[in-house]
């Protein structure tokens, strides 16, 4: 288990399929460059899913034509999961982390719900990973972290 | 994200670490107590404190009335790196599902 995620949640007013449609097919439309987290030196490019759908890769585009692969597709499954890889080109060549987007109908609208692992090299595809118990476990897990490394700091 | 922080990361990836971290964060403490403290032997624990050294988030050293004793501690500042990746993937995710949803509820 990993002691350290990220993970960011909200509701959007979309059906599960609508919001993962628009997710993966507009990523270059919605994704908003910020001056304080940029992807690169050179901004965060064009994203684009390609190909869109399973054993594809998220790509960006920069200004200068240039390509980034910032990661592969792991999990694709329409409506309800998306997977990938995320390797920015300020990551040592060996070092990748993990992005794991669900979406979960909650009434009329969706929770989209971003989990963002900082881990080595190894995905961990392997690691089952599903059901609401364990995700409110790595939430509490992550939140864990923040907490303890916060009061570490203020210790220090 | 910096080799430091992988580092940091995968000291972290073992639960037995982490309560040490956090036994660490309250005070420093000897092996012998870590071991205790988490119901571990010896040598289970020696390889755990190796794993913290290089991973940069423990230093031992000996307090001045005994050389024979090694006290552990938590390093100053080891985990910024880590906390400032946590903090600008949060602020980094936030920023950008909260433009995803402003665009899917536009409906274009």
């Amino acid at each position: 288990m990993n002691g350290a995620a990220v993970i960011v949640a909200l509701r959007v007013a979309a059906t599960p399929q609508a919001a993962f449609t628009a997710f993966t097919r507009d990523i270059g439309t919605w994704w908003k460059s910020h001056p304080l987290f940029q992807l690169s030196r050179k901004g965060d490019g064009a994203l684009r899913f390609d190909p869109a759908g399973p054993g594809g890769r998220l790509v960006t585009r920069f200004a200068d034509g240039e390509e980034w692969e910032i990661g592969p597709v792991r999990h694709w499954l329409p409506g309800e999961r998306l997977a990938f890889g995320w390797r920015l080109p300020s990551f040592a060549a060996d070092q990748g982390t993990e992005v794991d987007v669900r979406f979960e109908a909650v009434g009329a609208e969706t929770r989209v719900t971003v989990e963002h692992r900082g881990w080595g090299a190894i995905p961990q595809q392997h690691v089952a990973r599903h059901g609401f118990e364990l995700m409110l476990f790595q939430r509490r897990l992550g939140e864990h972290w923040r907490a303890l490394l916060k009061a570490m700091a203020e210790r220090a | 994200m910096s080799a430091a922080v992988d580092r940091t990361l995968a000291a972290l990836a073992d639960p037995v670490r982490r309560r040490a971290v956090e036994l660490l964060g309250q005070r420093p403490r000897s092996a012998g107590e870590l071991a205790s403290d988490l119901g571990l032997a010896p040598p289970a624990m020696s390889r755990h404190l190796r794993a913290l050294k290089q991973g940069g988030l423990v230093e031992d050293g000996h307090p001045h009335f005994d050389a024979r004793v090694r006290i552990y501690s938590l390093k100053h500042g080891a985990t910024d790196g880590l906390k400032q990746w946590l903090a600008e993937t949060e602020a980094l995710w936030t920023h950008q599902l909260a433009a995803f949803k402003a665009h899917v509820e536009s409906g274009e």
